[in-house]
């Protein structure tokens, strides 16, 4: 492993931003983000950011094409996306499933998306050893690895070691990154790792997809969804939630085509073109987030949509808690 | 009266009005997953009415989710404090909920405390009251069938108008930047809209992407447009509740851009404060023939 003393942290984030753009999680006027990196920026290492890290592979507004109607023609032009190389620090684990939740979807075998893609590509990936757990993170009940990023993923685990990191380079891109930097890290063999605090919040999920399965109409969806306000808090913050919407932004002749984040908890969501909503309430709603999370997708992709990572139970407003939601589901009896 | 007495008092009440059947729900509060969250609940059993709490973080206004039951037969009693109580007239004001429908159990309120700070603290440390409480000058219901316990003394007389003072004192770049910067956080979870009791048209603009007024993308710009248009759109109407600063998770001061409002009706059309009767009609919903503005 290479050793970082802590106090050089700022000189290695700089050194790398020689580079290339460095992108770490910090405060940004009042919201916690993953933001460029500036010389002697406060991070924020001791929790995760409010907003997650899947804005930088799936922004909330990308642009896909342009086009320009004039007459009867249509000229579509593709973006000019000059993307060069980037390094993501200090992304938890929880975090970091949740990329490789977004890979299954975006990089699937049957297909690609290329805009994705590329982000990916040029991304190289820090993850971050959890140092801390907070009361809201499960994220070992949905199949995250505390003590090992998920290497699907992650290019580098970083362990916080208290007054010194350790960085573990888990492919070529990884390490060739640490090499920007290697006059400031030592070599060291048989690193004593901390242990990984426990987490507070555990839950039994083993057979939960199947339990599931049979709820579709179970009167467990009545009793808690009265109060969602139907927004976008959850779904957005969410580190693994990726329904998008397409637009049209137009000026005169000139077209833009973008992609936007859209949620399933939006009543706008799910309108057909003739006015006919099947998804009729919160009931509904919430239904679809929480199966989604929990059953569809682990039925395709043998993976929970949902990392635990905590951002929902603290951040819905009205404290609807996808983790009371599967320890009511476990405890009762086959419905 | 203790919070733990008022408590005691609150199921005691909501068990007797569904026992005896003058209500077939309750609207109150119950305990969330952390200390520091307390989250609506909607009892029809007098057995689960112990449930119901009355804390710090009692924060929720329930009044809007009377627009749930608008077209149902049920009677809906429900727990309200000074600020909720405001917003129950806003809606009666707007003839979206029915009196006689309803049945109002007033709790004068000490005030809620500070949630976002709580999460960095523990349970039991001392913890200031939430900014809109520190300002809140109608903690006593405004309209209710009982109380719960006696009235308390209002926390302000007047509005306190010096952090918008501070704004306007700005430069007019200045103040673009500060709101730039606000703005650009913001995500576009419309849960500041969705909470506000002020909101309560049928089709939001905001929810008709195809129409072209705004567009879904989220940037500085489109942002402000809807921060702007929601705040305009609730001039006059707005019961300072602060439900909406409350519930952005992005931390946006939306309550500045709300009494900045207020000022101006207060300037313009003399003292006014939403909601606090149903008599009369709010500065901005009705028109004089000798209004100054020549094209009314
Ligand atoms: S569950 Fe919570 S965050 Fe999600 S839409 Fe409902 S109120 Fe908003
Ligand atoms: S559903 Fe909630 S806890 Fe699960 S990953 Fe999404 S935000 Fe995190
Ligand atoms: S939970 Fe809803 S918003 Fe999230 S990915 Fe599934 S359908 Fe989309
Ligand atoms: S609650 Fe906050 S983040 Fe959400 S739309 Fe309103 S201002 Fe924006």
């Amino acid at each position: 492993m290479q050793i970082l003393e802590k106090s050089k942290l700022d000189d290695f984030l700089q050194m790398l931003a020689k580079h290339q753009p460095v992108i770490v999680p910090t405060d940004v006027d009042g919201l916690s983000q993953y933001a460029p990196y500036q010389a002697q920026m406060t991070l924020l290492l001791d929790g995760k950011p409010t907003v997650s890290p899947k804005g930088i592979f799936l922004p909330q507004t990308e642009a896909i094409y342009r086009f320009k109607a004039q007459g009867k023609n249509l000229l579509i032009a593709e973006m000019e996306n000059q993307q060069t190389p980037q390094v993501l620090f200090f992304v938890r684990h929880c975090d970091v499933q949740g990329i490789v939740c977004l890979d299954k979807v975006f990089m699937s075998p049957e297909y690609t998306d290329q805009q994705y893609a590329k982000k990916r590509e040029i991304t190289t990936i820090f993850a971050l050893r959890c140092n801390g757990s907070k009361e809201s993170c499960f994220c070992t009940s949905m199949g995250v690895d505390p003590e090992k990023a998920n290497p699907a993923a992650a290019d580098v685990e970083v362990y916080d070691l208290g007054d010194q990191f350790a960085f573990e380079a888990l492919n070529e891109r990884g390490e060739k990154v640490l090499s920007q930097a290697a006059e400031l890290l030592s070599n060291q063999d048989n690193v004593i790792l901390p242990p990984v605090p426990e987490r507070k919040l555990q839950l039994k999920t083993e057979g939960l997809p199947e339990k599931l399965s049979t709820t579709f109409d179970a009167p467990i969806w009545n009793d808690f969804m009265f109060k969602c306000l139907g927004c976008g808090t959850c779904t957005y913050l969410c580190p693994t939630c990726h329904c998008f919407d397409i637009n049209n932004k137009l000026r005169g002749e000139d077209g833009l085509k973008l992609r936007t984040w859209d949620s399933c908890m939006f009543d706008e969501y799910t309108l057909m073109a003739g006015g006919h909503q099947p998804r009729t309430g919160k009931k509904e709603r919430i239904r679809n987030r929480f199966l989604h999370k929990l059953q569809y997708f682990y039925e395709k992709h043998q993976m929970f949509l949902c990392v635990g990572c905590g951002r929902c139970l603290t951040k819905c407003p009205m404290n609807i808690d996808i983790s009371k939601f599967v320890q009511q589901v476990m405890k009762e009896e086959s419905r | 009266m203790n919070q733990e007495a008022i408590q005691t008092k609150m199921r005691q009440r909501a068990k007797e009005l569904l026992n005896s059947g003058a209500v077939t729900m309750v609207l109150g509060w119950e305990a969330g997953t952390f200390w520091y969250q307390s989250t609506p609940i909607l009892i029809r059993q007098a057995e689960d009415a112990d449930k119901l709490v009355w804390n710090d973080f009692c924060q929720n206004n329930l009044s809007k989710y009377l627009l749930d039951f608008r077209f149902t037969n049920e009677k809906i009693a429900l727990f309200l404090k000074g600020c909720d109580s405001r917003a129950f007239n806003r809606l009666l004001q707007d003839k979206q909920i029915e009196r006689e429908k309803t049945y109002i159990i007033g709790i004068p309120c000490e005030g809620m405390k500070d949630h976002r700070l709580a999460q960095s603290k523990n349970e039991g440390d001392d913890l200031p009251l939430a900014k809109i409480c520190q300002s809140c000058r109608y903690p006593n219901p405004v309209i209710y069938d009982e109380l719960l316990t006696e009235e308390v003394t209002p926390r302000q007389k007047i509005v306190d108008f010096s952090d918008v003072e501070a704004i306007e004192q700005m430069s007019a770049d200045e103040r673009y930047e500060f709101w730039q910067k606000e703005h650009t956080k913001c995500i576009r979870c419309y849960a500041c809209r969705n909470v506000c009791p002020a909101c309560n048209c049928r089709k939001c603009i905001f929810d008709q992407a195809t129409s072209g007024w705004n567009s879904k993308d989220v940037n500085a710009s489109e942002n402000q447009f809807y921060a702007m248009t929601r705040a305009i759109h609730i001039a006059g109407r707005c019961i300072e509740c602060g439900q909406c600063e409350y519930v952005c998770p992005a931390n946006i001061p939306i309550m500045l851009m709300n009494k900045k409002l207020i000022k101006d009706i207060d300037l313009l059309f003399g003292d006014y404060d939403a909601g606090l009767s149903i008599e009369g009609q709010p500065p901005l919903g009705h028109f004089e023939k000798d209004d100054p503005e020549e094209f009314m």
